[in-house]
């Protein structure tokens, strides 16, 4: 009976133009409407699982971190309990510096190996080698350190067996600060090779042929041309390793089996201790990584644009 | 290599020529170093793991293998990576190109979502999940899941502390190298051609995806895959917090008792790292568009 009536008005609106005219716009009016729904549906699996297991989670924790965890009552107490001790502040104090150094050491020689790749063998070697070495990461890379430079390591022996000198003798420990250094540095340095290769392939040899056309000196090229073009490229990789190692939880958990007091380290031991759990500190420990990783994230993004408007993408 | 290097300069007079040569040397010598740095671990690992007694065995490679938890833990690994790998790809890759073709609007959001993992890393993920499905119900969290946590958290569905919940959280992580490669292929080939061209000739939507567009973006999508599994593969964090024996567990706890079966292990990883990066550059390179995706196929999250 309804389909009847709708080929009824059909026919009438193709006999009468005017009227037609008035039922087409509203029709694809309706019509662009439901396309526009239909658009927004083939996006809803994903969205959902987004909400479930990304978004969900870090709201969680957000509000965790304002709430009581026995009566989930409104409470600033979480972040009174990080604050009023001093572990907590210096695992942030060493995590931050930790990654810092790392990023900023991945950086400067990751860069400079960047710079100084020509064609070649060792060109293809060292990118090669990189992206299997920015993926070795996690528990297996520490094992590997502790073959090499932990206490019965083999370079540690055969330094003692060579020159007679023992390594942790002379104040070295590989489950300190400046080894956890050199152990994140085998991830960020070859992180930092391929991530910056793009950026100075876009440094066209025009410029510096323009510039030194011009009167500039090697040194002037690159203050005033190569530098500000390649800055942002720069600061955005960096910001991306201070992330990485920021977050890195394995590595250090594996190699020294928590005696480094990092933020990640501490919220498992908040979170899944023996002795305590308290959701509450660990939330609040989880907000403070998010807000120094949002600074770094931020920068990042900010600095992309910046490359990709320069680089007309 | 210096030396012949002047050898050669010394017939010649002019400096600056001098100059570059000798930087070259210096450029060389630095690039040897990094080298040096990134292999020396391996070389040293590999010696440290078989070199246990007197002279070169391979007795810790056989007691490796015939650990009954070594087996089991690498079995464990494997379908929690292919799971992983399989939601990954089929989860992305067709909401990418419908969002490519159909609402570029929402793009923004789909850079969010998967720039999010780089704010929220697997430790502070790991906690809130842990909260989500805890297994107590929250109302809060049942209304703004429009649901779905509650029937997660109940039994026919039940995932709390369960493998498939750890395959979902894996995919969250990988999301930032899924994603990229993905899209990256996508805006490379020019997809709304492509699909035009197919749509016109009669081909629906799911066909024009799985015969035209899959083809050409093939590289994205096989570098995607590849990463994710070795994240998977090696992915210590979250299996730890939801108390679930895998494969890294299982090393972490030999290297506790046993550091030379420990480096055999992972020298053994490396092999597996090293095969599944071999496998992306030759399946990628082999194939002709996009280069700039290559400069993202590094990102990993298993520290």
């Amino acid at each position: 009976m309804q389909s009847k009536v709708a080929r009824g008005s059909a026919d009438a609106s193709k006999a009468n133009n005017a009227a037609g005219s008035a039922t087409r716009l509203r029709r694809s009016s309706r019509l662009s409407w439901s396309y526009t729904l239909t658009n927004w549906l083939g996006l809803v699996p994903f969205l959902l699982f987004c909400l479930l297991f990304e978004i969900l989670p870090g709201l969680t924790i957000i509000q965790g971190s304002f709430a009581d965890d026995n009566t989930g009552a409104f409470t600033l107490a979480n972040y009174q309990h990080m604050l009023s001790q001093a572990s907590n502040l210096r695992a942030f104090q060493t995590s931050i510096s930790i990654s810092l150094v790392t990023a900023l050491l991945g950086g400067v020689i990751g860069g400079l190996a960047v710079y100084n790749l020509r064609t070649g063998w060792l060109r293809n070697f060292l990118i090669g080698f990189s992206s299997i070495a920015a993926n070795f990461a996690g528990v297996p890379l520490a094992f590997a350190f502790v073959a090499t430079l932990g206490v019965t390591g083999f370079i540690t022996v055969a330094i003692h067996n060579w020159f007679h000198v023992n390594l942790y003798d002379l104040g070295f420990s590989l489950y300190q600060f400046w080894g956890l250094v050199l152990v994140y540095t085998y991830f960020q340095l070859p992180l930092m090779i391929l991530v910056t290769l793009p950026a100075l392939s876009a440094l066209r040899p025009e410029w510096r042929e323009a510039a030194t056309n011009l009167g500039a000196s090697n040194f002037t090229y690159w203050r005033r041309v190569a530098l500000p073009i390649l800055l942002p490229s720069l600061i955005a990789a960096m910001m991306l390793l201070f992330a990485n190692s920021f977050g890195a939880f394995a590595t250090a958990f594996a190699l020294a089996q928590g005696s480094i007091n990092l933020v990640p380290i501490l919220i498992s031991f908040v979170v899944n201790g023996n002795v305590v759990v308290d959701f509450g500190l660990g939330n609040a420990l989880a907000v403070g990584m998010i807000i120094v990783l949002l600074l770094a994230v931020s920068l990042y993004t900010f600095m992309v644009r910046r490359v990709n408007v320069w680089q007309g993408r | 290599m210096s030396i012949a290097a002047q050898k050669v300069n010394a017939n010649v007079p002019r400096r600056k020529d001098q100059a570059t040569r000798r930087s070259f040397g210096m450029d060389k010598v630095f690039l040897v170093l990094v080298m040096l740095y990134l292999i020396v671990p391996l070389g040293a690992t590999l010696a440290f793991g078989l070199g246990t007694g007197n002279g070169i065995n391979f007795s810790t490679f056989q007691q490796i293998f015939s650990d009954p938890d070594f087996s089991q833990t690498l079995l464990i690994s494997l379908e929690l990576a292919v799971g992983a790998t399989i939601l990954a790809v089929v989860l992305v890759t067709p909401t990418a190109y419908w969002v490519q073709l159909r609402l570029p609007k929402a793009r923004p959001l789909l850079d969010f979502l998967s720039l999010v993992p780089f704010a929220m890393p697997a430790i502070v993920l790991a906690v809130g999940l842990l909260q989500v499905y805890s297994g107590t119900p929250n109302p809060l969290i049942g209304i703004l899941s429009l649901g779905l946590v509650p029937v997660l958290s109940n039994d026919p569905f039940n995932i709390v502390n369960t493998p498939p919940l750890l395959v979902c959280s894996y995919v969250i992580i990988a999301l930032p190298f899924v994603y990229r490669p993905i899209d990256n292929s996508l805006r490379a080939v020019n997809t709304r051609v492509l699909s035009e061209a197919a749509y016109s000739l009669g081909s629906g939507w799911w066909r024009t995806f799985l015969t035209v567009i899959l083809p050409n973006i093939w590289p994205g999508v096989i570098s995607a895959a590849l990463l994710t599994f070795s994240t998977v593969m090696g992915e210590f964090t979250l299996a730890t917090l939801f108390n679930i024996y895998t494969f890294p567990i299982y090393l972490n706890g030999v290297g506790q008792n046993d550091p030379h079966k420990a480096a055999s292990l992972a020298i053994l990883s490396f092999i597996f790292t090293l095969v599944c990066v071999l496998g992306i550059i030759l399946l990628v390179r082999g194939r002709s568009v996009v280069s700039r995706a290559g400069s993202q196929i590094n990102l990993t999250a298993v520290k």
